[in-house]
């Protein structure tokens, strides 16, 4: 393993004695010899969720958040993850909001932080409350940009690229993998940051359709997801259907994964309930409302909540009868076709009832 | 919601951020009041701004009121969408004129807070979400707006934490520490519009809201707020034809600019 130079005074502002636990994460190395020993072969990496989990995500292992919070993330394989009692593992992505639950279960013990929440649906008090007990570490802070300039960087191939954020901020105080330097192209004084290319070990990414090897279409955001294909070690694409090859080869419109990225490849229909899945389903609002308002309270409130979404299915058919079954299907995909205007949206109206402390409506569109 | 309730601080918000904005303008819009005013902005004086989000949306066809910088009417039917990096790479490589974000704490030279309240970052007070894009955007962007309700707790004269430099400790310290722009030109509250004096970049009153007084804007801030020169302009109020386009094309559902109650 290499040897690597650490921002100390993050290392001191984040009491991390033992520096090893940081290093995979930019340990290029490791990553490009896990990428070589992958068996190259165009082949049928077809298999089931619980297989693809049990086999490619280990104890310990740096996971991704990816997708967009509550936007094409694959919440299933999280949830598999927490059913099949994963250990230890660290988090990272832009943003991070899935991490939280996972820390109440033992899966999470490591958080590379961005951004945790739920934007206007208010602050997530389970990750605070969890900080406070000491239940999660936080090792590195960073802002939306430069973690994906730090996936981009792996992507692109280079050791790190030179950044104009975060500059002055007390992130990089709590940060131990960047570090303010001068810029080498000018002789007056310019500052920049360094950021290290980022390489996780084990990222699931829930797509629209890939064919059975792997290559993988996405459509809506990619976010940082294309990047994140290119640098995980260990890459497991699930998707809401499997496509046969020529139908990418004849629309390679959003086609942005190589299938030698992938080693294993799930179909896996509603995967990303209760997110948004664009072409899809919508998000599940009252779903998050619940989980924000209701769930993060207190410890008790997130386990029962989460023993009934998560340990009392066995699959996402089970979750997606609990939200509806067969109405709240038709009624997400009209929400989503709506809003993004492949279906008519005049005269569709996009209210509904929240779900408040006071009234739970009992639906989840 | 109809035209003769009164108008309320939240619709009064919205609007004067959507003044900020000018037509033609390239806007990059943060979740919940920077939405509703960019939107407003265009259904009123500037129709011909582009918008671009977080999750790289551009430009998208208008449609309901989006619940998050990564949901569909972000890039509703837009031609095409940038991967994160890119979306911010385009306000470093000088695309975008104007930024809108919120923050949990600003202090008197615009630095923003959205990580945490208590000064032991391990063993805060209340643990926030962290800089998402917040920190990007004030780094890159040639001009910021903040938006936020105005509270002593919300207006320390130093933040809990410094998630993104506005102008760091006054003077030419923005600029010395690397930082692209302008920083924060403008905080939009409840209590007014303030601005930052030229040379030592402190926030100062620009205007304050009807009924507000300088005593009472000074009351509700942690710091020594500085007075313009002569008297404080009273911020324009919308007419009632703005403030029925924001209540029945904009925010009809009330998400953003409602107060339960009023």
């Amino acid at each position: 393993m290499a040897a690597f130079a650490y921002n100390q005074e993050a290392l001191v502002n984040l009491k991390i004695e033992d520096t090893s636990v940081l290093d995979r994460l930019v340990d290029f190395s490791s990553a490009r010899a896990a990428h070589l020993k992958k068996d190259h072969s165009q082949r049928d990496k077809r298999m089931s969720l619980s297989e693809a989990v049990a086999e490619f995500v280990q104890d310990g292992d740096i996971a991704t958040d990816t997708g967009f919070a509550y936007v094409r993330t694959c919440h299933q394989a999280y949830f598999e993850m927490i059913r099949q009692g994963k250990k230890g593992l660290h988090f990272i992505g832009s943003p991070n909001t899935n991490q939280s639950y996972m820390i109440n279960f033992g899966v999470c013990a490591y958080s590379h932080n961005s951004y945790i929440g739920a934007e206007m649906r208010g602050t997530d008090r389970n990750y605070s409350r969890q900080l406070k007990n000491g239940k999660v570490k936080i090792l590195s802070e960073w802002s939306h940009g430069t973690m994906a300039q730090g996936f981009k960087a792996a992507q692109l191939g280079a050791p790190g690229i030179f950044s104009k954020q975060m500059l002055g901020s007390d992130i990089i105080r709590y940060n131990p993998y960047v570090r303010v330097m001068q810029n080498p192209m000018r002789s007056d004084p310019d500052p920049v940051v360094f950021i290290p290319a980022l390489y996780p070990d084990v990222s699931v990414i829930h797509v629209q359709q890939c064919d059975k090897c792997g290559n993988a279409r996405i459509y809506g955001p990619a976010v940082n997801d294309i990047a994140i294909a290119a640098a995980a070690r260990k890459l497991i694409i699930t998707a809401e259907e499997i496509v046969p090859e020529i139908d990418l080869r004849y629309n390679n419109k959003g086609v942005v994964i190589p299938f030698m990225n992938v080693d294993a490849v799930v179909e896996l229909p509603f995967g990303a309930v209760p997110g948004n899945m664009p072409g899809y389903y919508y998000w599940s609002r009252q779903w998050w409302e619940k989980f924000l308002r209701y769930g993060t309270l207190n410890d008790e409130n997130l386990q029962e909540f989460m023993q009934y979404w998560v340990f009392d299915c066995k699959d996402q058919f089970d979750f997606v009868e609990k939200l509806g079954g067969a109405r709240w299907i038709a009624k997400s995909r009209r929400l989503t076709k709506a809003a993004e205007y492949d279906n008519e949206d005049e005269g569709f109206d996009f209210s509904y009832e929240p779900y408040t402390l006071k009234k739970d409506p009992g639906v989840y569109y | 919601m109809t035209n003769d309730k009164p108008l309320n601080p939240l619709e009064m918000l919205a609007y004067i951020l959507s003044l900020q904005i000018r037509d033609h303008q390239v806007v990059y819009v943060g979740t919940g009041l920077p939405m509703v005013a960019a939107i407003l902005a265009k259904k009123t004086h500037a129709p011909h701004i582009t918008m671009v989000y977080e999750s790289g949306g551009l430009n998208p066809i208008p449609g309901d009121m989006p619940w998050s910088v990564g949901c569909p009417f972000t890039w509703r039917k837009a031609a095409l969408i940038q991967e994160m990096a890119y979306s911010f790479a385009q306000v470093y490589n000088g695309f975008v004129d104007i930024a809108f974000l919120g923050f949990a704490q600003v202090d008197m030279y615009g630095n923003v807070n959205t990580h945490l309240i208590g000064n032991d970052f391990l063993q805060p007070k209340v643990r926030l979400t962290g800089s998402g894009g917040n920190n990007d955007l004030t780094s890159l962007a040639e001009n910021m707006v903040l938006v936020g309700l105005h509270t002593p707790d919300k207006f320390p004269a130093r933040v809990d934490f410094i998630t993104s430099v506005g102008h760091l400790t006054g003077g030419a310290s923005r600029r010395e520490a690397g930082l692209l722009g302008n920083g924060p030109i403008a905080v939009v509250t409840n209590a007014g519009v303030f601005d930052f004096e030229e040379e030592n970049k402190r926030m100062r009153v620009q205007s304050l809201q009807p009924g507000v007084n300088f005593e009472l804007a000074q009351l509700c801030t942690g710091f020594e707020l500085l007075r313009p020169e002569g008297e404080i302009p009273v911020t324009p109020a919308p007419s009632p034809e703005v403030l029925a386009i924001l209540r029945t094309q904009v925010d009809p559902n009330g998400v953003f600019t409602s107060i339960p109650g009023m």
